[in-house]
């Protein structure tokens, strides 16, 4: 219809470096929830994961927030600011306080659990819980809450980031464990069961991210044409090899389909090869989330 | 310590709500605007705080082109404010929605929240500028520095909490638009005979990846 002669570039506002902050928060809230399983809910299988868990828990949660920084104009203003001026109405503000505490709670989680007072780790286990999912939850409603992008706003977008968080930090685990096991213990023999078990539950929560971001596409292609737009550059334009290829396919479904057949999952090889492609897509989604649902001008 | 801009809502009828109608019908395209402000707020290249947005449309001897001068709407219920985690994003008593360079840390989360995408990254301050009304001019009693220079005043500045105003005129009497109602935010810049296929977006948008 109509050619544009004259256009003004416009900035692209968050960039990669949100998208790895991100991921990390993503991982950390993860492994921090499979610490838990054994110390908060008595799921004694995953004891041998617990410490392992909680020190990756914590080790990328001070990693994260160094992306934030880095992205920000002003980085130690932005530190004293965000505790100084709050914004009641603004999740991003939530979040200065969440990054906070939550390292601090996994900290004395951590200690009680290497000392092996068994009381005070379900404590602060129980405690951590909600603040691992508010803090990789905060992230989601960030973007929900940016109104202008209808890629963003969507009341899924928290809990399509808890899902991805947690499939992601499950890889991350499986892939510890097998690490350490293999290499750092006496007997050097993998702790099959655990592994078995991390492997069904990643199979589950794939099937649940795999619908959840079946529903929100579902929506978006039926919604108001920004939305229709949006969707269409994920699907079928610049963006598709990250979204379709990257994300989907590398990323959940065939990972979904090796932990689903026993014979794969029992095999080293092939679950070391679906949790790396996992967290490879998981990357791959918190970048197409993040970069390709703002780079398309708004009017 | 509280947020120095916590302001008590205006309502007063006393105070003045500054506003802007843009006559599309008058409007020629030259950009002047756009210079305008680039030379009044110093603002560096690359960037813009008011620009038109211009397309041609049509097809021989058929044609048009239509042209859409964009700037800050200074909306009632502006989306930026509302997610700035740090209040430096506020709102006037008189409805000029501000930046305050003493808070903002530059996180960017207006940028992505505001619906017409006016905000953007001043590249020495590493802070988020915007079109501001060219406030210090209104508080002397002048008008900004587009609508000064436009030379087909296209541009009409003013009061709407006055009715005897020009941009109270205008907006009760004649048929105005304003940018995507439907995002909730009531701007204060209304349009007359704005051309719908200025706001198209394309489906193969150009992909600029960041430095």
């Amino acid at each position: 219809m109509g050619k544009v002669v004259f256009d003004v570039q416009y900035q692209t506002s968050l960039a990669f470096l949100i998208s790895y902050y991100f991921y990390c928060t993503g991982l950390s809230a993860g492994s921090f929830m499979i610490s838990t399983l054994s110390y908060g809910f008595g799921f004694t299988k995953f004891k041998p994961a617990s410490k392992m868990g909680v020190v990756a828990a914590v080790l990328l949660l001070l990693l994260a927030p160094q992306f934030l920084l880095m992205q920000v104009g002003w980085p130690i203003k932005s530190v004293w600011n965000h505790f100084v001026y709050f914004n009641p109405v603004s999740a991003m503000s939530y979040g200065a306080f969440l990054l906070m505490l939550y390292p601090v709670n996994s900290i004395i989680y951590g200690i009680f659990m290497f000392k092996g007072n068994m009381k005070m780790t379900k404590i602060f286990g129980l405690i951590g819980i909600p603040m691992a999912l508010a803090v990789h939850g905060y992230t989601g409603w960030i973007l929900a809450l940016a109104v202008a992008r209808d890629y963003w706003n969507t009341g899924l977008m928290p809990i399509v980031f808890l899902f991805s968080a947690m499939v992601s930090g499950i890889s991350m685990m499986i892939l510890l464990i097998i690490i350490r096991d293999r290499f750092f213990t006496k007997e050097k023999v993998i702790n099959h069961d655990l592994i078995d078990s991390l492997a069904k539950i990643l199979g589950w929560l794939l099937v649940v991210d795999l619908f959840l971001v079946f529903c929100d596409y579902s929506v978006l292609l039926y919604s108001k044409l920004e939305a229709q737009e949006v969707a269409h550059f994920m699907l079928f334009g610049k963006m598709s090899f990250w979204f379709v290829i990257l994300e989907n396919l590398i990323g959940k479904v065939i990972p979904m389909i090796i932990v689903f057949i026993p014979g794969m999952r029992r095999s080293y090889f092939w679950l070391i090869l679906a949790a790396l492609m996992n967290m490879a897509g998981i990357l791959a989604m918190r970048v197409v989330t993040v970069y390709g649902g703002q780079v398309l001008p708004l009017m | 310590m509280s947020n120095p801009h916590k302001k008590e809502q205006h309502t007063g009828k006393d105070l003045p709500r500054w506003g802007m109608v843009i006559d599309l019908d008058r409007c020629v395209g030259c950009h002047t605007c756009e210079i305008a402000c680039k030379m009044e707020n110093d603002v560096p290249l690359g960037i813009w705080r008011s620009w038109v947005k211009e397309i041609e449309k049509g097809k021989y001897p058929n044609v048009v082109r239509s042209f859409r001068p964009t700037l800050c709407n200074h909306c009632e219920n502006p989306a930026c404010v509302k997610v700035c985690p740090v209040g430096a994003a506020w709102q006037r008593e008189d409805g000029i929605v501000m930046v305050d360079p003493h808070l903002c840390v530059g996180c960017r989360y207006c940028m992505s929240a505001c619906p017409y995408e006016v905000r953007y990254v001043h590249p020495q301050k590493g802070m988020i500028d915007k079109c501001d009304f060219c406030h210090t001019r209104v508080d002397a009693g002048l008008k900004p520095s587009c609508v000064e220079a436009c030379p087909a005043s296209a541009r009409i500045f003013g009061n709407l909490n006055d009715p005897k105003s020009d941009v109270s005129k205008l907006v009760s009497t004649k048929s105005v638009t304003t940018l995507k109602p439907e995002m909730g935010t009531d701007p204060r810049v209304y349009y007359i005979g704005l051309d719908m296929a200025t706001m198209e977006i394309k489906r193969e948008a150009k992909l600029v990846w960041e430095k």
